[in-house]
């Protein structure tokens, strides 16, 4: 039996589904994802900017935007951001290279999980202020932000690594060695795919973390160059629209970072042309 | 002609004692059987036979460990690799241009590019095997080959089976697979007994 379907109606199907598998279509609908909100929540701000009338309390978009556009044309504002990016990174990485070894340590020896667990669960409990008071008093300030962005990645990642090295498959693992695998075969083919989604999550929540703690570091203990030293500065000056213009930087720096993460650490393809030639 | 000799093999899995001074001794050629109803210790005697497990007393003589290429019962299969890797993965690499006929051994040749989740059971059962055969060895232990496999297929690969020179045991349910081995050994329900 053939269904027909009218005219009108065919047009509206292929044309949903034009619109979901042609790329032009994809791209324009994530654009109107992103844009209609940004557009709803900036007309939200700038409604209650006028209600409210006081610039220092809550300066309009427009008056923020005219303030970062300033920012953006001085050297410090670039300066600042690509030092505070750095050590940021500095500690991200610092807390991934330590959180994964103790992962490894943690689970594959009594005595390491025995001594280092708890430990690692106090560095999780520990409010990020008190680190950053604590640290103060060891460590030299420029270097404050990167020490404390560890800190709060370390217990991320070594709980993601070690949730997955204890649900990676024993059955693979026993073929493999089965299978006569080298060491660096099993690794390759069996721990990192495996590894793989519990690394990803653990990196993301980390750049996260490791982003807020390390601007918090830097707010309360301000370093020459840096962003968090800005955000002082505004706030001391009582100057909301620079305030709220730095702030604004961080989100967007937040965002790209995240973005950047997942494009890096995306899925491969599954489709033939990039599939992997052995 | 090597023989496998089994002396006094007893094995537990906590409480409950699987094979108890289980003896057997059989020439290592050709294919072997090994059938039984479930539960009957199939797959520990083959897991004992590839050193996989440790008995608690007997011993086993006339192989090496080191030799042995084991099928497990379930597929094993590594979700990120086509079925082309997987036979890859287990080939030295002066073989590698051997891939095609391990493909064709299995009839996969046209799914060679295809991944674990999109193979249906029967088809997963056969890489299985592929792979395990591609691994060879002085010994091949097959725990239900063909479980899933449909029976035009089986009777095809255990043929192609039957022409390698490797002396093969397998566990089996299968009556038309056991017909094709040259000997069958019938474990019984009770720890150890068993007959040919």
């Amino acid at each position: 039996m053939q269904i027909r379907i009218p005219s009108a109606a065919r047009f509206l199907t292929t044309g949903i589904i034009m619109q979901n598998s042609r790329p032009v279509h994809r791209f324009r609908n994530k654009c109107v994802r992103i844009l209609i909100p940004l557009i709803f929540w900036l007309g939200i701000w700038q409604i209650a900017a006028m209600t409210v009338g006081f610039q220092l309390l809550l300066p309009t978009p427009v008056a923020v935007f005219r303030v970062l556009l300033g920012l953006a044309v001085t050297a410090s504002f670039w300066q600042s951001i690509v030092l505070s990016l750095g050590r940021v990174l500095c500690g991200l990485i610092l807390g991934c290279v330590l959180g994964c070894a103790l992962a490894v340590l943690t689970w594959r020896f009594r005595w390491a999980d025995l001594l280092f667990s708890p430990v690692i669960r106090v560095i999780r409990a520990t409010p990020v202020v008190s680190f950053i008071l604590l640290v103060y008093l060891w460590v030299a300030r420029a270097d404050i932000p990167e020490v404390i962005s560890a800190l709060m990645v370390l217990p991320v990642i070594w709980s993601s690594l070690q949730t997955g090295l204890e649900t990676t498959d024993r059955q693979l693992l026993e073929m493999a060695k089965a299978y006569r695998f080298s060491p660096l075969k099993t690794l390759r083919l069996i721990w990192l795919p495996s590894l793989r989604p519990h690394l990803t999550g653990g990196l993301s929540t980390g750049l996260g973390l490791a982003w807020k703690s390390g601007i918090a570091a830097e707010v309360i203990c301000p370093p020459r160059y840096a962003i968090g030293t800005e955000l002082s500065k505004a706030k001391t000056a009582l100057q909301s629209p620079e305030l709220y213009a730095w702030t604004v930087t961080i989100v967007i720096l937040s965002l790209t970072l995240e973005s950047v993460l997942k494009w890096v650490l995306r899925p491969r393809q599954k489709s033939t042309g990039d599939r992997e030639k052995t | 002609m090597s023989v496998l000799c089994i002396e006094n093999l007893t094995f537990s899995y906590a409480n409950r004692t699987v094979l108890d001074q289980f003896s057997l001794t059989i020439p290592l050629t050709g294919l072997t059987a090994i059938s039984g109803p479930s539960g009957c210790g199939k797959t520990t005697l083959l897991r004992l036979l590839a050193g996989l497990e440790k008995p608690v007393r007997g011993t086993i003589t006339g192989i090496s460990q080191k030799r042995i290429a084991i099928l497990f019962q379930e597929d094993r299969l590594l979700p990120w690799r086509t079925v082309r890797q997987h036979i890859l993965d287990v080939l030295p690499n002066d073989r590698r241009e051997d891939a095609d006929s391990w493909l064709t051994f299995a009839e996969l040749k046209d799914s060679a590019d295809l991944y674990p989740a999109e193979l249906s059971g029967g088809m997963a059962r056969r890489l299985a095997l592929a792979r395990c055969c591609a691994l060879g060895g002085d010994l091949l232990l097959l725990d239900e080959p063909f479980a899933g496999v449909d029976a035009e297929r089986r009777a095809r690969i255990i043929e192609r089976l039957s022409r390698q020179c490797v002396p093969m045991l397998l566990t089996t349910h299968e009556p038309d697979v056991v017909k094709a081995c040259q000997r069958q050994i019938i474990l019984d329900e009770s720890p150890g007994s068993w007959k040919h």
